[in-house]
């Protein structure tokens, strides 16, 4: 009874033992051959009798022959266990015996005996089975069986062993236990023989093979033979390695293959599917220590060979397209590989730089340049968003690219941004609500940041303002003012101090306005026909410098133009003013034969009709004289009058373009369905002039600050070198220069004694104070 | 070019009643008139000659100065003419005078004649 009670306790003790056995071929531990149930008799022995135990009187002595007995009644047992025959002794005896011949010094004997009896058994009976069986499939079945059955025997047996177990072969480090014994001889006799090692592993490679062409294999078998060779501790040398070099040349060939056949958003599909393929592999039967290498050599073989050609291949068209969901799978998987997202920002980046190129460079499509352009930031930004993770690299590279290529086309993007905000601004533009005009706004100062050159965009920008303002054009003056402070915000307080001016200009004259008003009625003027005169006062320089002209008025005007020049040189002393004829506005009241209109037309248009009121047929040459108007103005006025849809007047002969010999009358059967007609003004040519003037003052002033940033750097250095200066200079000036350009401006001030070439060294310059 | 074709004005039948009442009015009469005039300072040279900024922007002081507060032109950076008849920022004009209290172009003492308003 003792003894089971130890026997039990050392059965739960023993799956924590130093000397652990690996039970993987049995799923249960516990079910070995002593039947756990035995541990129940343990709870009787709670008597409280005591017990005087006296040694025998005479030593008892062993019959000679007990230990041949006992190892031929053991070896029967085992022998029973390997030919799965039922043993013919109780276990509890088994166990007994094996525990005398230890107690008896007989353990390594008992041992060896053990070991040879196992020895022979694994040799005879296991290796001509295996050797017997050819087919492959049924080899490795054969194999696993015999595997299992082993584990089965060796479990079995070492219960009954257990003993010698824990008493001798713990206590002599130079023996393996019996578990171990049991594996150390199978790798020997079984697996460590070239051939069945061979046809195993050529078996489970085979076995992967199938299962990677897509066949459903018995993962389970695949599973316990890979345990196998990890418990026999040969995973390592005789299949990983085997396995990695297989795997590396399946993905060699199928990469290659599959890169010709399939086009790129597949392929990465694929890859996909495969990585996902491989894991699995790993989670159902291949060793842990597999993972880094297998998936290592897939990304290698299958991602890292073919980065370039993946990209050279696919990139474009994935963008071109949207295709953001094998984008975000490209991502995924370069991220997996060295160099994998560099290749790819790369190549992103360039591609967005050929975009963007054709984009800004081509005039004809000047038209749909700027909303092309926010619709190429935004997918860019979309797919950075949703498919690149936001990676600061990637959102580094749009600007980057941005601003590259926006810059590869000097000025004209400056140009068509400012033209397009004014269209954004003015007023019928209704399509957008104020928030959906804010964000507009926003969308296109990020635009805007990456052009060089900002001042262009400031002269066009001001000249439409200024049309804005003086045409009563601003659709919102919310608008405009956020606008305003955007550029502040981006470009500082001197870019925008002067269209802050223009703002307040407006503001001044409309209290100016008010108080003239006031000033006429106080004035008992005596004449009759009241007009009704605001005027706009422009402070010069902030504003865009407009053409001077002038030009004859009528009587009465004069009379008032002067009334509001003494009004206002009595206000403001020291000041002059300068009258713009080009940008005044006039509402004429017109008699036709079916009824009154009001004409709101042009300053120059309402001059050309005041004179019909003297006589009713006028040449272009009376015209001309009495008005003064400059000739291309003229001709453009009249036509507008005459050739335009609203014709106030009729010309002789017909035709759309007006010349020096045509005849004017006013057209009396004018007729409109609208009390107030405007008359439009004809503008095509005068902007292209216009265009040209402003850039041609843009690039004036640019002079102007290269010729100050010369002689600033050179007041401060006093000489220098011709190339520091120039990298200076670069990195002083906020716009794009042409090194010519700057050698021009060198010349310049040289000519005009800032500066003098060093008389040794030509290449030098000095300050001259 | 402005678009053509639309003849249909001439078409169109005449439906006035009140021709005989407007025959002695004018046929067309200004109303309403948005004049644009631009003011500059009425100086004979319009750079100044302290601070070599023209006279119409901010003195070169003051334009520092609004860059730092995020403003444009200081009110009071206006013109200042002397008896001489030269002018200059007052802004300049004031630093000058606190060390020299002749004009720097003409050397004839300062006295102010007029400020620009």
């Amino acid at each position: 009874m003792y003894e089971l009670m130890t026997m039990a306790s050392m059965m739960e003790d023993s799956p924590n033992a130093a000397k652990r056995p690996n039970f993987s071929a049995i799923s249960n531990s516990n079910s070995n051959g002593i039947s756990k149930t035995n541990s129940v008799l343990m709870v009787k022995s709670g008597v409280a009798k005591k017990l005087v135990i006296k040694n025998f009187r005479e030593k008892p002595k062993l019959p000679e022959d007990y230990h041949a007995e006992t190892w031929k009644k053991l070896k029967e047992a085992v022998v029973a266990i390997q030919s799965s025959t039922p043993i013919s002794y109780c276990l509890e005896e088994l166990y007994q015996a094996v525990e005398n011949m230890c107690s008896y010094q007989k353990a390594s004997q008992l041992y060896e005996n053990l070991r040879e009896v196992i020895e022979q058994h694994v040799k005879e009976t296991v290796e001509p089975y295996i050797r017997g069986v050819q087919d492959r499939k049924i080899f490795l079945k054969e194999m696993e069986a015999c595997w299992q059955a082993h584990c089965r025997q060796m479990i079995m047996i070492r219960s009954i062993f257990l003993y010698l177990d824990r008493r001798y072969v713990l206590q002599t480090p130079s023996i393996p236990s019996i578990w171990d014994m049991g594996l150390e001889l199978f790798r020997k006799h079984v697996i460590g023989q070239q051939l069945a090692q061979t046809r195993t592993v050529d078996g489970l490679l085979m076995l992967i093979e199938s299962e990677r062409q897509g066949d459903v294999v018995d993962r389970l078998l695949l599973k316990s033979l890979l345990r196998m060779l990890s418990d026999l501790q040969i995973y390592q040398d005789v299949f990983e390695h085997r396995f990695l070099q297989a795997t590396d040349a399946l993905y060699t060939a199928e990469g290659r293959r599959l890169m010709q056949e399939l086009d790129v958003p597949e392929y990465l599909a694929h890859v996909d599917k495969r990585l996902q393929e491989e894991n699995e592999r790993v989670l159902h039967y291949l060793d842990g220590g597999t993972r880094w290498a297998l998936i290592h050599t897939v990304e290698r073989q299958l991602i890292s060979e073919h980065l370039g050609s993946l990209l050279a291949k696919g990139l474009e068209n994935l963008l071109d397209n949207n295709r953001i969901q094998d984008l975000s799978l490209m991502y995924n998987l370069f991220s997996r590989v060295k160099n994998g997202l560099v290749e790819l920002c790369t190549h992103f980046n360039s591609y967005i730089k050929k975009k963007g190129r054709t984009i800004v460079i081509d005039p004809e499509k000047d038209k749909s340049m700027v909303q092309d352009l926010l619709d190429f930031k935004d997918k860019m930004d979309n797919i950075v968003l949703t498919c690149f993770q936001k990676s600061e690299k990637f959102v580094n590279s749009v600007k980057e690219a941005f601003e590259h290529f926006i810059n590869q086309r000097p000025n004209k993007p400056a140009e068509l941004i400012a033209k397009f905000v004014d269209s954004k601004l003015r007023m019928g533009n209704k399509e957008a609500t104020e928030e959906e005009l804010e964000r507009l706004l926003d969308k296109i100062m990020v635009i805007f940041r990456f052009i060089h050159g900002k001042d262009v965009f400031e002269a066009f920008y001001k000249k439409d303002l200024a049309k804005r303002l003086l045409v009563g054009k601003s659709a919102s003056v919310d608008a405009e003012k956020s606008m305003l402070s955007k550029l502040k915000q981006e470009c500082g307080g001197a870019f925008t101090s002067k269209l802050e001016g223009m703002f307040k200009d407006m503001e001044l004259s409309r209290d100016i306005n008010v108080a003239f008003k006031q000033y006429v009625a106080n004035l008992r003027t005596d004449f009759d026909s009241a007009i009704d005169l605001t005027v706009n006062i422009l402070t010069m320089g902030y504003w865009p410098t407009y053409p001077l002209v002038e030009v004859n008025l009528p009587k009465e005007m004069v009379q008032y133009q002067e009334i509001f020049n003494k009004f206002y040189l009595g206000k403001h002393s020291g000041r002059k003013l300068q009258w713009q004829p080009t940008l005044g506005q006039c509402m004429l009241k017109a008699i036709f034969d079916n009824g009154k209109k009001e004409l709101q037309v042009s300053l120059f248009q309402a001059l050309v009709l005041l004179l019909f009121n003297e006589s009713e047929d006028l040449s272009y040459d009376d015209i001309k004289t009495a008005t003064n108007i400059e000739e291309g103005e003229l001709k453009r006025t009249l036509q507008s009058l005459a050739c335009g849809k609203a014709r106030v007047l009729m010309k002789e002969p017909k035709g759309k373009d007006v010349t020096e010999e045509d005849k004017f009358k006013y057209n009396l059967e004018f007729t409109n369905k609208l009390f107030r007609v405007k008359i439009n003004q004809i503008q095509m040519k005068e902007t292209n002039e216009e265009q040209k003037a402003t850039e041609e003052r843009v690039f004036q002033d640019r002079q102007y600050q290269i010729d100050a940033a010369i002689v600033r750097i050179m007041k401060m250095r006093k000489t220098l070198s011709h190339q520091l200066l120039v990298s200076e200079l670069y990195n002083q000036l906020k716009f794009p220069v042409t090194p010519v350009d700057l050698k021009k401006r060198i010349e310049s001030l040289i000519d005009r004694d800032y500066m003098a070439r060093d008389k040794e060294n030509p290449k030098q310059y000095n300050y001259v104070a | 070019m402005a678009a053509s074709g639309a003849t249909n004005d001439e078409m169109m039948d005449i439906g006035g009643a009140e021709l005989d009442n407007n025959k002695n009015e004018k046929m067309f009469t200004l109303k309403k008139w948005n004049a644009v005039a631009m003011w500059s300072w009425d100086v004979e040279c319009d750079t100044c000659a302290i601070c070599r900024v023209q006279v119409m922007d901010a003195c070169l002081r003051c334009q520092g100065d609004g860059n730092r507060q995020a403003g444009g032109k200081q009110p009071e950076c206006v013109v200042v003419w002397g008896e001489c008849n030269h002018s200059f920022h007052h802004c300049c004009m004031s630093q000058w005078t606190q060390q020299n209290k002749r004009c720097p172009l003409c050397q004839k003492e300062w006295s102010i004649q007029r400020m620009g308003k």
